[in-house]
């Protein structure tokens, strides 16, 4: 709340609110998970006792459950030993205990800025393609310091009572046409990339940024913008009729469409499709077995799980098979809406992830 | 007395016991306070390059001065309000009788026990669009668009006065509560005039209470992070969420640990004037 946080911190919140809510139940999460991932990984189970317990850490709260449910139990079924811990991965936390020599974590709930401040920095181990398998995960979001985990995705929302048909990005751009108050993630990530599409920037041409462009852009609707830290706060700011069309995150944006039955509306449309991405903290205590772990929970059947429950697309395209029919469109990654957005590319945020932010954060404080 | 020899006292001499006793809080003083500090300073003249060199950014960083300068606004501003409204609510107080000012000090303390972060979103509530005043105001007829409150710097400054006000009464009052009565009665005797006896007598004679209120409400000022974050709309940046943007985002230590060493010795610097105006050990509670 106090910083900006991350999309992975927010999922957290999200499914705090939906099983208090009695929306989701754990069983549900469970239901079919067993006897699907068990077959996946079961052949694991004769090394149990010699295996290193692996711990993997999440942004706390109901995603701990959520993560126990959909790639601890298969896990454990499979013979290894994995705890989920809910912390809360900041980069600045896995420099601390990196620069400490005193390493708790094997895998940790990331992003590109994550691979990007610390991978350079020798904190992270590169991963090991030899035991995470390349060909479950789209190739463009299998780093060297991290691999997806699921996708998200940064999109468009808008108030149909204040906005009258389908907005384009064009149209977030533009206050004669569609008067009032826009909303914007307090991050460059994201928010650089949609400023150029809507300035005309073909998707596939995005990266490296043209900065001064993007801030240009951004600076057409300044002083018409506010600006959210965290997922909620997104959430509450078009609830509660302050702006009248946000950029924010999927998940968020599929609570408020359900929520508002319809007044707030949303689409893939010119958004941008990011990864969380598994990293391991150098000198991991459990060593190679993280890559283990990692290669398991790449197993399709726990990361629809995750679909469902909180909002993250499957990183492993064989999934989108497995996808249920509602589901689909929801899908940040579903084959159809991948083909309307961007790719976040991670090597630019590796070099000007930091720059770029800073200078965002000054820019609108300006 | 009679001079017997005691090898104790030769070697820890005369106040030696008394500082074994204090020897265990000294430590964990040193191991959980001092050592910490240190290795903040430390890592800013090692960070990234050994040098000065996060140093010379406070003079050279565009980006720095601006959050440099908004904080500075941000906390004079609210400082000088915070002191206006304290002192009327301390001199009302100081006036009153014991049963009202108990009542009083309640109503003060009650808010203290009160999360930051609840109280910020309480004021989000009454200060948004559709927000509790917003939304009375319209309806009386008195605006037609609803008014700019919150999202801006006006928004935090509202915020933070409300936190800092216990902290700028309660100074305040011990201070009025040590004038003498009687002057201001030898003032109205001579014919001075109710204004004239404020002005002349009581004022002066508060004026240390309020440099003391004055510099510890700003120095707490400087520190604020979440009201900032949660009321400016994102678009005000200050120095402390700038060094948790500098260690947990972008992991830059040496620049966040390099602001946070400038705010320590800026904020020791203002005690140590501090000091020289008022006594420090009464305005923090001590008798």
């Amino acid at each position: 709340m106090d910083r900006i946080q991350s999309f992975a911190e927010d999922n957290a919140e999200i499914l705090k609110q939906e099983f208090g809510a009695g929306r989701l139940s754990r069983r549900d999460l469970l239901a079919g998970l067993g006897a699907l991932g068990l077959a996946a990984v079961a052949p694991g189970a004769a090394r149990a006792q010699a295996r290193p317990e692996v711990v993997v850490v999440n942004f706390g709260g109901e995603a701990v459950p959520a993560f126990r449910e959909a790639f601890q139990a298969p896990y454990v079924a499979s013979g290894g030993r994995m705890v989920i811990d809910g912390s809360g991965p900041s980069n600045g936390k896995i420099k601390t205990m990196v620069q400490a020599r005193n390493v708790t974590w094997d895998i940790a709930d990331s992003g590109v800025a994550g691979t990007g401040e610390l991978g350079p920095a020798g904190l992270l181990e590169e991963i090991d393609y030899s035991i995470v398998d390349k060909s479950k995960v789209d190739n463009e979001f299998a780093y060297k310091y991290g691999v997806a985990n699921y996708m998200f995705s940064t999109v468009m929302a808008w108030d149909s009572k204040k906005i009258s048909g389908k907005p384009t990005l064009a149209d977030f751009f533009d206050v004669k046409k569609y008067p009032g108050r826009r909303m914007l993630r307090r991050s460059n990530q994201g928010m650089l990339e949609i400023a150029l599409l809507a300035d005309g920037v073909a998707p596939d041409k995005l990266y490296p940024l043209d900065m001064n462009r993007a801030f240009k852009k951004l600076d057409t609707i300044k002083q018409h913008c506010l600006y959210w830290n965290s997922g909620a706060e997104s959430q509450s700011l078009l609830r509660d009729g302050e702006c009248v069309m946000g950029l924010l995150w999927n998940t968020r944006a599929n609570l408020l469409k359900r929520d508002s039955n319809s007044r707030i509306d949303f689409t893939y449309n010119q958004g941008l499709l990011q990864p969380g991405l598994w990293v391991v903290p150098k000198g991991n205590p459990a060593g190679k077995e993280a890559f283990r772990a990692i290669a398991a929970m790449q197993a399709p059947e726990g990361q629809v799980k995750l679909l469902a429950s909180m909002g993250n697309g499957p990183a492993n395209p064989a999934a989108s098979a497995l996808v249920p029919a509602e589901l689909k469109a929801v899908n940040p990654s579903d084959p159809a809406n991948v083909a309307v957005q961007a790719k976040i590319d991670a090597d630019w945020y590796e070099k000007f992830g930091a720059a770029g932010l800073q200078r965002f954060l000054d820019n609108i404080s300006a | 007395m009679p001079a017997m020899p005691r090898p104790a006292r030769s070697i820890w001499g005369e106040t030696g016991i008394y500082w074994m006793l204090v020897m265990p809080a000294l430590f964990m003083l040193l191991g959980f306070y001092i050592f910490p500090l240190v290795r903040v300073l430390w890592i800013s003249v090692m960070e990234p390059t050994p040098g000065l060199g996060n140093y010379a950014l406070l003079f050279t960083s565009a980006s720095i001065h601006q959050v440099v300068l908004t904080t500075l606004r941000i906390c004079l501003l609210t400082t000088g309000i915070t002191l206006l409204l304290g002192y009327a609510v301390a001199y009302v107080m100081a006036q009153a009788g014991p049963r009202t000012q108990r009542w009083m000090m309640l109503g003060i303390l009650l808010p203290l026990w009160i999360s930051v972060l609840v109280r910020a979103f309480a004021w989000v509530a009454l200060l948004r669009r559709q927000g509790v005043i917003n939304n009375a105001l319209v309806g009386m007829g008195v605006i037609e668009d609803p008014l700019p409150l919150i999202w801006n710097e006006l928004g935090i400054v509202i915020g933070m006065v409300h936190y800092m006000l216990p902290f700028a009464v309660l100074p305040l009052l011990t201070g009025m509560r040590g004038i003498d009565r009687r002057c201001l009665a030898a003032a109205r005797g001579l014919g001075a005039s109710r204004t004239q006896s404020f002005l002349g007598v009581f004022l002066p004679l508060s004026l240390p209470g309020v440099v003391g209120a004055g510099i510890l409400v700003f120095i707490f000022s400087l520190g604020f992070l979440v009201t900032p974050a949660i009321l400016g709309g994102g678009r005000t940046l200050m120095i402390a969420e700038y060094i948790s943007v500098q260690i947990l985002d972008v992991v830059q230590w040496g620049v966040g640990t390099m602001l946070a060493t400038t705010l320590i010795v800026f904020i020791f610097a203002l005690l140590a004037l501090l000091s020289r105006v008022v006594d420090l050990r009464r305005l923090f509670g001590a008798v």
